[in-house]
């Protein structure tokens, strides 16, 4: 999906760590508020991708541009979810989602019905004074995404955010993101290992070769939208993720 | 409540006991004589504990600032470490009481050896307390406040102390003690101020009952301290998991 501008551009994007490339000549292009999920092996360097259109992670070769503007660092209008919720244990709730106005340098006190909205938004209503550990992985999860969304940032990068869940509690997180970024429609770009998961989610799929990775596929997911429960037994749904599950396992037999 | 029956046991045996013992008032007073020469010189045992406790707090309050610093130094600058860790350690191993008297030689009387001598014993717990406090914080919760354009300055005031709260609030606990000694130490060696010297007038005037007395200031000091820290970590780390069970 090309634009004029892109909302984030990879163009041919290199990284090598030490003696080993992580990614290399990889290049895709996310839309305005389009939800792009990238899927791929293990170890294919879908992660550092994501830090590299971060900011926190230059290319050794090729440019990132957010917005037709190149990245040369962190660019204070993204959020980002990690596979750990990584919340401040002396934190409650609300104060860990207003957590990101504080490092912005703003006054937390203008984003509190932000923040009370996110967290109903979530399912967390009751929860807004209770500590990290009080609360179930799911749970410290979607603080971790009101966190990211509190600021209204352009984009969302989420780097398999549900990946240390149970089955269960991960479909459901999946209906959960759903409904949050329903409301929102920021860009984002996905990360995950599930097939499912990516095209319960998405607007577009890429799959990533193993190591170095690049990209070896662009899949549209046309499934109308607000998705629920029932899309996951449309003959469609299935269609796609055996089309993401061909190209993943060719890459086994090249 | 057993307790404070047993304690009550031990103050009476020590009382009644001594005379049947024949043990010598002035090698061991009995509590009542105790209390009694604690309750004449009340206003001498607040006037030099007041000396021991300016001097005690001011050292530690110095001890906290510098070995902070120090550990955000070493924290940020990475080759400093290497120098400033096993430096320190190595300097703290030198019993900073056995050059108290070069102290007193070089700043005379008054209460700067003191001061020294306190901050010189607290620092190293605070700093090396301070170190992983603020050092060994998740490197996703750093990158998250960089992406949300954190500075350093508030990455430092509300994520790398906050972090650290617990582990000073131990390193005190170990730091405080450390510095009173070095304070009484000083008024052990020079100086006409301070329950060191308090004691040693004690002694030298075979006023045993005084020295115990004294003692009993100390304790009474110590108390509040502590149970200033406990009464602080008590409020401020509520939020820790043993504080709240489900």
């Amino acid at each position: 999906m090309t634009t004029a501008t892109a909302a984030v551009k990879v163009d041919n994007v290199t990284k090598t760590f030490e003696t080993a490339a992580a990614v290399e000549g990889l290049s895709f292009d996310v839309g305005e508020n389009e939800f792009v999920t990238v899927v791929g092996p293990s170890g294919c360097g879908k992660s550092t991708m994501l830090r590299m259109v971060s900011g926190l992670v230059p290319p050794t070769d090729g440019k990132v541009f957010i917005r037709g503007k190149e990245v040369h660092g962190p660019i204070g209008d993204v959020g980002m979810v990690f596979q750990a919720p990584v919340l401040l244990p002396w934190r409650t709730t609300i104060k860990n989602i207003l957590f990101t106005a504080e490092m912005r340098g703003e006054n937390p006190g203008q984003y509190r019905q932000r923040a009370l909205d996110l967290i109903k938004l979530a399912s967390l209503e009751g929860f807004e004074k209770r500590y990290p550990h009080e609360l179930s992985g799911g749970m410290q999860q979607r603080v971790a995404i009101c966190r990211a969304l509190l600021l209204n940032p352009s984009l969302l990068l989420m780097d398999e955010p549900f990946g240390a869940l149970d089955i269960m509690t991960r479909e459901k997180m999946g209906f959960e993101l759903l409904k949050i970024w329903g409301a929102n429609r920021t860009t984002v770009l996905f990360v995950t290992h599930s097939i499912t998961e990516a095209v319960l989610l998405s607007d577009t799929i890429i799959v990533m070769t193993a190591r170095p990775g690049k990209a070896k596929a662009v899949l549209t997911v046309d499934l109308p939208r607000p998705r629920d429960v029932k899309t996951l037994r449309d003959p469609r749904f299935v269609d796609l993720a055996g089309a993401v599950r061909d190209n993943i396992e060719a890459q086994w037999v090249e | 409540m057993e307790a404070t029956i047993g304690f009550g046991l031990i103050l009476l045996a020590w009382e009644y006991g001594t005379a049947v013992v024949r043990i010598p008032n002035y090698i061991l007073p009995v509590p009542s004589a105790i209390l009694r020469r604690f309750w004449e010189t009340i206003a001498v045992q607040a006037h030099h504990l007041g000396a021991t406790a300016t001097t005690t707090l001011i050292g530690l309050v110095l001890s906290l600032f510098v070995g902070v610093l120090l550990a955000l130094a070493v924290i940020y600058i990475r080759p400093l470490k290497a120098i400033v860790l096993p430096g320190l350690a190595a300097f703290n191993s030198i019993p900073k009481i056995a050059i108290a008297p070069l102290f007193i030689i070089w700043f005379g009387l008054g209460m700067e050896p003191k001061i020294l001598l306190a901050f010189l014993l607290a620092l190293f717990p605070i700093f090396v307390n301070s170190v992983t406090g603020m050092g060994e914080i998740e490197p996703d919760v750093l990158d998250l406040a960089r992406l949300a354009g954190g500075t350093e300055l508030r990455i430092f005031a509300k994520v790398r102390l906050m972090n650290a709260v617990p582990y000073i609030m131990d390193a005190l606990k170990v730091a405080f003690p450390l510095a009173l000694v070095g304070s009484i130490v000083g008024e052990f060696i020079g100086g006409n101020n301070g329950v060191g010297y308090l004691i040693l007038s004690g002694q030298f005037n075979l006023d045993t009952p005084l020295v115990f007395a004294t003692l009993l200031s100390i304790t009474l000091f110590t108390t509040v301290v502590i149970g200033g820290v406990v009464l602080f970590e008590w409020i401020v780390l509520a939020w820790r998991p043993s504080r709240r069970t489900r």
